[in-house]
């Protein structure tokens, strides 16, 4: 029997379609080839990017040139632009404003062969650090209101190059997905008192049947009511509503937790595409009681057709705490 | 003093004629090709000092066509021209000098090319 599920926060609701003896091995993933050839985030090229804005790793040499071992550049044909001012209007009951924005890819390796899900953690920090620094960084600008950063892995998650880049786009707006997610958590705070997130990690720790892998600061789990299947939310076992007040030891744990999470999956469905998004508070917040930061990451399993586009509803053929099983029990 | 060579690559007709009448009225040579295939059958006979570059083509499209000549030229400029911006969502685009969005009006496409050739 399918079975509906409402996600707590956002009020979501979610189909599970169990589809009897489904198994990881049994869903269609194209297989990752590294094709090679130019590439303009490849050491070397540095001149075909625009110029970087955070670097680590390079000691010595000038900008923009190799030696480094992770480079943040602005989007060469960005959709937003930097310069200029927002000029809000309204036009009856309609509104607009100008496209300003930031549009910046983190390149996170030097090597072109290189996967996010396999790099050393202590590579994978790096990224992590630079998610924070940026962020830091647009904060001052006073027109913008968010900093939404992801990441595209393969091409049916939308990645149109292969070497492995997440990218952040700073936002003079608040996106519709942040404010459902701050809207649900704080009517769970005014009506108990308590964030819904650490409520969430609560229980998950204790019943153990979505929890795929912990850490002394860091919980990896699988959502009660996933939109696909293998859906997995990293979240800080500590309360905090945002990213940027973490510290260097907060990012160790996030960054070897994180590593972990994507083996497991690239061990139970090698290839899999998938996207990942930092979901953080509002720049111009101060700490949320009722809010909690969190990555969430969504392999790419499952199409939206015209019932979710008409619904909102997503239909998911593994219930999470099948998924979760297996992402647990996967030798790593 | 040698004449520059164009490597124009569009599978329009229309455009082909267009741009050729005014690029060969800057001083250039232009040659043309309709798809990827041909462009880089050109490019390899005849070396251009400049790629102006499609990339909705039937076969093989820009950003493929734009990384293969990279591939055998990364000095070479490309400027890459399209009807369409959602391609410069693809990062492949950013091996290319310039993205420029077809318009009625030439100026600033010549001015580009004018950048790249003198």
């Amino acid at each position: 029997m399918p079975e509906l599920r409402k996600d707590p926060i956002l009020g979501r609701w979610i189909i599970i379609a169990q589809e009897r003896g489904k198994r990881p091995t049994d869903f269609l993933v194209e297989e990752y080839k590294v094709k090679g050839g130019f590439c303009p985030l490849c050491p070397g090229n540095e001149k075909t990017t625009p110029d970087e804005v955070l670097v680590y790793g390079r000691e010595w040499g000038y900008a923009n040139t190799p030696g480094w071992k992770l480079r943040v550049v602005p989007n060469k044909y960005p959709a937003l632009i930097i310069e200029g001012e927002l000029d809000k209007q309204g036009e009856g009951l309609y509104d607009r404003m100008n496209g300003i924005g930031a549009h910046e890819v983190i390149i996170e390796s030097p090597n072109h062969q290189d996967r996010f899900s396999h790099l050393p953690p202590h590579q994978m920090l790096l990224t992590f650090q630079a998610f924070r620094e940026r962020i830091r960084d647009l904060a001052k600008d006073h027109r913008f209101n968010y900093v939404v950063v992801f990441k595209n892995f393969g091409k049916a998650a939308g990645a149109s190059l292969e070497h492995s880049h997440s990218q952040l786009v700073a936002l003079p707006i608040l996106p519709r997905m942040v404010t459902s997610e701050l809207d649900g958590s704080l009517s769970y705070f005014k009506y108990k008192d308590r964030c819904i997130f650490c409520d969430i990690i609560r229980q998950e720790l204790q019943q153990k049947v979505r929890l795929v892998c912990e850490n002394d600061q860091f919980v990896t789990l699988t959502p009660f009511a996933p939109r696909s299947p293998f859906e997995m939310w990293v979240m800080p076992k500590r309360h905090n509503s945002s990213y940027i007040e973490q510290d260097d030891t907060s990012l160790i744990a996030l960054a070897e937790i994180f590593s972990e999470t994507l083996r497991r999956l690239d061990t139970c469905i090698p290839h899999v595409p998938y996207n990942f998004v930092l979901h953080t508070q509002p720049l111009r917040s101060g700490p949320l009681e009722h809010y909690h930061w969190h990555f969430e990451i969504v392999p790419k399993l499952t199409s939206i057709a015209g019932f979710e586009w008409g619904t909102g509803f997503y239909i998911n053929p593994m219930p999470p705490e099948e998924t979760c099983r297996y992402l647990r029990e996967v030798k790593l | 003093m040698e004449k520059k060579r164009i490597l124009l690559v569009d599978d329009e007709e229309s455009i082909q004629l267009l741009y050729r009448e005014e690029f060969e009225e800057e001083g250039y040579i232009v040659d043309s090709a309709r798809n990827g295939a041909e462009a880089l059958e050109k490019f390899r006979e005849n070396p251009p000092d400049l790629v102006l570059l499609d990339i909705n083509m039937p076969g093989m499209n820009g950003i493929e066509v734009l990384r293969q000549m990279k591939e055998m030229r990364a000095t070479l400029p490309i400027i890459l021209n399209s009807a369409y911006q959602e391609y410069k969502q693809d990062f492949g685009s950013w091996a290319s000098e310039a993205y420029l969005v077809k318009s009625a009006n030439m100026d600033e496409l010549k001015a580009t090319v004018r950048k790249y050739l003198g």
